[in-house]
């Protein structure tokens, strides 16, 4: 910027109208997809409204139930259960994955033949399209199926698992799609923060007779911290959102064996129509997770300012 | 306390030869400078005594032992990266208490060593700071506990006071060469910059492509460099090199300088030491605070092209680009641009170098 | 620094390993996709990694032709939903890159807009299934459902957050010497924006609108609600490939698989060197 001397109020006012203008169309669209969406949820949530009423989702009033969706989804087992179960892959997948993640990355600090290769290799699964990826595995964990054939190699014996119909394979199976295709992210991302190590450092805690571990510990944990929780923080995320690559392979199946969050959602939207109570499930879920970005941010700032 | 000895030391990346052929030896208790411009070697010798890399070929002996394979954490090397390479995310005791923790010492051991180390280095009052916001001298004197606090045989200084502010830097030398004193540490210091070298060191290391050039006093660099390079390499401004054809007179052997005219005759010494040598194509050298100036006399004659004056001293500047001269003479000197003067250089300061091979001519002291 | 021979060999078998792991899924939907009904129809010890007799049968079964092995016709061919994902993912690419390089730059130069980082960062993190009942009526009230407009239009909005977040990181580091020396010369703020920035950061934008594809092309869910017929995806679609006669038809969805991973996967490694900067929303520019 010219110092404060050579600005005028003229071009201070052109600045500002652009930089209005400029901001406007996304303003609108945030508008658009958050505001209002969400007053029109607050106002569906609190009455009884299905799309098969056949009136208009502005008349909702005449079904009003007042806070009885919200005092429903509190004693609804299977929203409990499909919350425990999201939180089961969340709490399986986001550790398998970073320390995966974490792992691979290390054998990728240092340059050695054949690097650019095989990490680009390594980050394609992230990259193929989840509900095709869900493909995949849906093919892979046939009972008749290359897992199974891998398994019979192995152990020599005829294995016909029937991943996909056993409510715990099931979930196992899910379980480890989400991981072989995120896994790639934790790596990514985890890599770009080891090699912003300053080598310096690395080199100054060798010679002081520090030993590999001791520089992890010491120098490259401390150092990428904030990378660490930002790829925690996506993943973490990113696993409660969960539907695509799951959703393909079981359908929630069998019965309610891996039914997450989204996937309830989706089921009691599409088949049973009853969005009033959709609405205030979605909601409570917006309000939890809006708060918890808030406090997240607050805190990562915090963290930024100290490091 | 320790000497180090390097022998026919090589390195060579790929076809590259960083190094050819090092041999040096450094004594106990030492402060030997590195010298020469980047790219000239002597970074990639001293990552080679710090065991950052291997030789390709040569040995490095501490005390008579040879380092080969031993890693760089086992050879009790100090070492003070350019940036320091402070852990910024610790506190200043954190920082010092490094060393000593990842050797695995009882804590009392600890907390009475980095309390030594800085009540020694004046770092007592910001011990529980955070490292990332210390001024450069702190820094500087951060990087010297920390690798010192494990008494290391050796210290190894990789251009430390390049990031520094040039005005800001006189002093850190002083502070440096002070500790130097005081840990009666054997040091060797990697820089570009010869002031720095001249100042600190005991000897000094000047090298080129690969090639160790001159090892010597600071005085014995200055005053009798061994070769063209070091003598266009040190001194601020350096030495004043032309070339010429040497020519008998009555009055003795002198030097043709073409459009300067012909030089005082030469010393005997060095007259002798010339006519040995068999040489004819020379090139003559004299430093530029070495002369007397005058307006008529003996000497090379060259037109004045412009004059710095910088306070302390002037710097009389001749002649045009390939054949430029500098004369450093007193702050009063009377000078008008145009001019011509003559430039006698004190018999004793002239030097000889043979052009093909660039050596100097010496004569027998 | 110097690593010791066993390490090395650690190394290449880790990640050795770590490749058959990532390949094997792959490869198997490749495999699957050129074997002949006989084979990918085939299950346990009949099943083969590689196809014995290579066919193309499968990309001309999905593509409309008839291929007497396959019994069963389809009702649809996959042409439609390619153009409709494709279609789809470059408007909603448009969308997201036009508003967020504009509101990126208007942040990043005078500091309008405030609220946005923090609002496109909700966004973001927001499960779309979240949000799903007031798109899907606002997008039924609007014509929008079943066309590839309306996934356009959700689609932008959507991946509008990476679009700003992306490019805010790229305003942020171009030295703002050059617009000024613009403005100097008497340029209106605007044409500035227009002549000098925004050609100057083609390759930014080039990189963001890859990521921001992949983004669209990756969607299912969105398809899956608010398309129905006409313009269904190609994940939408690919569910559909089965039938009562035949059950699943493993060969077609393996050729469509192919087809629908590998624009992504092209444009990934095109761009790899800014994945982690538009995943991380730019807290983190490798």
């Amino acid at each position: 910027m010219p110092p404060s001397g050579t600005r005028t109020v003229a071009t201070d006012r052109e600045e500002r109208r652009l930089g209005f203008r400029l901001t406007l169309p996304t303003q609108v669209l945030i508008l658009f997809i958050a505001v209002f969406p969400l007053l029109m949820q607050l106002y569906i949530s609190l009455t009884d409204w299905s799309p098969l009423e056949g009136t208009g989702w502005w008349r909702a009033y005449e079904l009003w139930n007042g806070f009885a969706n919200y005092t429903d989804l509190l004693g609804d087992s299977r929203l409990w259960g499909a919350l425990w179960r999201t939180f089961v892959v969340m709490l399986v997948c986001v550790p398998a994955e970073f320390l995966l993640g974490l792992g691979l990355a290390v054998l990728f600090m240092d340059d050695f033949p054949g690097k650019r290769v095989f990490y680009s290799i390594l980050l394609m699964p992230m990259m193929v399209v989840p509900a095709v990826a869900g493909y995949m595995f849906f093919m892979l964990f046939q009972s008749g199926g290359p897992v199974n054939g891998i398994l019979s190699g192995l152990t020599g014996l005829d294995v016909t698992i029937a991943w996909l119909s056993d409510p715990t394979l099931a979930l196992v199976a899910v379980m480890i799609a989400d991981i072989w295709q995120w896994t790639p992210l934790m790596f990514l991302i985890l890599l770009a923060g080891l090699v912003g190590v300053p080598e310096d450092q690395l080199k100054a805690a060798t010679l002081l007779g520090a030993s590999w571990g001791q520089r992890f510990v010491t120098i490259m944990l401390p150092r990428i911290r904030t990378v660490l929780i930002i790829a925690l923080a996506i993943r973490v995320i990113e696993s409660f959102k969960i539907f695509d690559t799951l959703y393909i392979m079981t359908g929630g199946g069998p019965g309610v064996a891996t039914e997450t969050i989204s996937v309830y959602i989706y089921k009691v939207t599409t088949q049973d129509l009853i969005w009033g109570y959709v609405a205030a499930i979605a909601l409570v879920i917006l309000i939890a997770l809006s708060v918890l970005t808030v406090l997240a941010m607050k805190r990562m700032a915090a963290a930024g300012g100290r490091a | 306390m320790t000497t180090i000895r390097l022998e026919n030391l090589v390195k060579s990346f790929g076809s590259f030869t960083a190094l050819k052929t090092m041999d040096l030896e450094i004594g106990n208790g030492e402060f030997v400078a590195l010298l020469g411009p980047s790219g000239c070697g002597k970074s990639t010798t001293m990552n080679m005594i710090a065991g950052m890399e291997a030789p390709t070929s040569g040995r490095i002996l501490f005390d008579g032992r040879d380092m080969a394979g031993v890693p760089m954490g086992k050879r009790g090397v100090g070492f003070v990266f350019q940036n320091y390479a402070i852990f910024t995310h610790m506190t200043v005791r954190q920082n010092l208490a490094y060393g000593p923790k990842a050797r695995g010492w009882p804590k009392a051991k600890v907390d009475a060593a980095v309390a030594k180390i800085a009540d020694f280095l004046q770092l007592t009052p910001m011990l529980d700071q955070k490292s990332a916001k210390l001024s450069v001298n702190i820094l500087q004197r951060l990087a010297i506990g920390r690798s010192a606090i494990v008494e290391p045989a050796i210290f190894l200084l990789d251009e430390p006071l390049s990031n520094v502010d040039a005005a800001f830097r006189a002093v850190m030398r002083t502070e440096l060469k002070h500790l130097q004193r005081e840990f009666r540490q054997t040091m060797v210091y990697v820089t570009h910059d010869q002031l720095e070298a001249m100042t600190m060191a005991d000897r000094i290391a000047v090298m080129d492509h690969g090639v160790l050039q001159q090892v010597g006093t600071p005085i014995e660099v200055y005053n009798d460099p061994v070769n063209l390079f070091v003598a266009r390499f040190i001194g601020a401004p350096g030495m004043n090199l032309v070339e010429g054809t040497l020519a008998e007179t009555d009055r003795g052997l002198a030097v043709d300088l073409g459009a300067f005219g012909l030089s005082p005759p030469l010393p005997a010494a060095l007259a002798g030491a010339a006519r040995t040598a068999g040489a004819k194509e020379v090139v003559y050298g004299f430093r530029p605070e070495e002369v007397t100036l005058r307006t008529e006399g003996p000497g090379l004659r060259a037109a004045v092209g412009f004059v710095e004056r910088i306070g302390a001293r002037t710097i009389v500047h001749f002649g045009a680009a390939d054949r430029a001269l500098k004369i450093v003479a007193e702050p009063s000197t009377a000078v008008s641009v145009g001019e011509t003067l003559s430039i006698e250089p004190v018999a004793a300061s002239v030097r000889l170098f043979d052009k093909a091979s660039g050596r100097a001519i010496k004569g027998a002291a | 620094m110097r690593r010791s021979l066993p390490f090395e060999l650690f190394r290449y078998a880790m990640i050795a390993l770590a490749l058959a792991l990532t390949l094997i899924p792959i490869l198997w939907m490749a495999s699957m996709a050129f074997k002949p009904i006989a084979e990918w129809s085939a299950s346990g010890a009949d099943l083969t990694w590689w196809p014995k007799a290579p066919t193309l049968d499968n990309f001309r079964y999905i593509f409309g032709e008839q291929t007497t092995a396959l019994i069963a016709t389809l009702d649809r061919t996959a042409t439609k939903p390619i153009l409709a994902s494709l279609l789809a993912a470059v408007f909603g690419t448009l969308i997201a890159m036009s508003a967020g390089t504009a509101a990126a730059y208007g942040l990043s130069r005078f500091g309008s807009g405030q609220n946005l980082p923090l609002a496109l960062t909700q966004l973001r993190l927001f499960p779309p299934m979240a949000v799903m009942i007031p798109v899907m009526i606002m997008w039924a009230f609007l014509g929008l459902i079943d066309s590839w407009w309306g996934l356009a239009l959700i689609y932008g909005i959507v991946t509008l957050p990476f679009a700003f977040w992306l490019m805010k990181t790229f305003f942020d580091e171009m030295p703002k010497e050059i617009e000024e020396a613009a403005l100097v010369e008497g340029c209106s703020r605007f044409r500035v924006f227009m002549k000098i920035t925004l050609p100057m950061m083609r390759a930014p934008l080039a990189s963001s609108a890859m990521f921001v594809f992949i983004l669209n092309w990756s969607d299912y869910l969105i398809g899956l609600l608010l398309t129905t017929k006409e313009w269904v995806t190609i994940p939408v679609y690919m569910a559909s490939l089965s039938s009562s006669m035949t059950g699943q038809l493993y060969g077609a969805k393996a050729a469509l698989g192919l087809i629908a991973a590998i624009p992504p996967v092209i444009l990934g490694i095109a761009i790899q060197k800014h994945l982690v900067r538009g995943l991380t929303f730019g807290a983190l520019k490798q």
